[in-house]
């Protein structure tokens, strides 16, 4: 009797636990895709406030920012996470490309290390992600060796993905193209900054996290 | 096997006195160098003609890139390979070498260092 009693208590114990293991998902990607625009779009959506802001300079994300207990709903089913918005990851960064953006030098080599903290940081933090969505710019060519760093870690690590490709409103995007990269994920075109898309981007959201 | 002072890019080899207390130049953060890269490296830095104030910022730079956790006064060995200063601003990321888990700078004994920046990666090791 005091087994069953104890058992029981046990499973409810458990059950709690586990509610409170948040699930977090990743936003990981290059420079200037759109990760913190879609994290504004999502944020937004579900919680009505902004996450971070954006920039048309590339590395304006470059620490890991992370909003918690975000809850969405589609037909009927509900899923809450936490959102994990990453620094974009590069190969090179260059505090040069930064002062033909405008900014001053001193300012432009701060930016060029933090932003290089910023990638070893989002590469830490991998592990830590129970799902994770791909941003590309749709409008780039997408076979990188950022993007296929990326996607082949994320699969070694059987981390499931989501591709998303950013910046369909512009003329240049090429949504057919980043499917054709990467044949064997489910790419969704969408644009953050206009929504367009965006149901279509949750409801893949439901599908990685199941 | 070889490491180079950051700050005079002198060259020392391994178990020297010089990694123990110091550079002559009052540096006390190496690179920790393979052996078959290091004539590609004496290219390099004889190529590269770094001000001082230059090396100085490097050395800056890469003090807060590794954290603040390390004792600044002590001798640090970085293996940097995951990440080169070509100069102040200007950084190239090996992404294969980080998403491999390698630990970017080692502990030896004896005041010197070994942090690994990728900790986190060990949870995956064990999985």
């Amino acid at each position: 009797m005091i087994n069953i009693v104890r058992s029981f208590i046990n499973k409810v114990l458990r059950g709690i636990f586990k509610k409170k293991k948040n699930f977090k998902l990743g936003l990981y990607g290059p420079p200037n895709g759109g990760k913190t625009t879609l994290a504004n779009r999502i944020c937004k959506d579900w919680l009505g406030q902004d996450m971070g802001t954006v920039s048309n300079i590339a590395h304006e994300t470059r620490e890991v920012q992370i909003k918690e207990e975000i809850s969405i709903k589609s037909k009927g089913k509900e899923l809450t996470f936490n959102l994990v918005d990453t620094p974009g990851i590069a190969t090179k960064i260059d505090f040069e490309d930064f002062i033909k953006s405008g900014m001053k030098e001193k300012q432009a080599k701060e930016r060029a290390k933090e932003a290089t903290k910023g990638v070893i940081d989002a590469i830490k933090w991998l592990d830590e992600m129970d799902a994770v969505v791909i941003v590309l710019d749709a409008t780039k060519d997408p076979y990188t060796q950022v993007n296929v760093t990326i996607v082949g870690n994320l699969q070694a690590r059987n981390i499931p993905v989501l591709i998303v490709a950013n910046k369909s409103d512009l003329k240049k995007a090429d949504i057919k193209k980043v499917q054709a990269a990467y044949p064997q994920y489910n790419v969704i075109g969408i644009s953050a900054k206009y929504g367009n898309n965006i149901d279509q981007f949750y409801e893949g959201l439901f599908a990685i996290a199941g | 096997m070889p490491h180079q002072c950051v700050r005079c890019n002198s060259f020392y080899e391994d178990g020297a006195k010089e990694l123990l207390n110091g550079c002559g130049c009052g540096g006390k953060l190496f690179f920790f160098i393979k052996k078959e890269r290091l004539e590609d490296m004496k290219k390099i830095a004889d190529e590269i003609n770094l001000s001082d104030k230059d090396k100085e910022q490097i050395e800056q730079d890469v003090f807060d890139l590794v954290g603040s956790e390390i004792d600044r006064d002590q001798p640090v060995i970085l293996d940097l390979e995951a990440i080169r200063v070509l100069r102040p601003g200007k950084y190239e990321l090996d992404l294969v070498h980080l998403f491999k888990k390698e630990p970017l700078i080692f502990r030896l004994e004896e005041g010197k260092y070994m942090i690994d920046l990728v900790q986190s990666f060990e949870k995956f090791r064990k999985k």
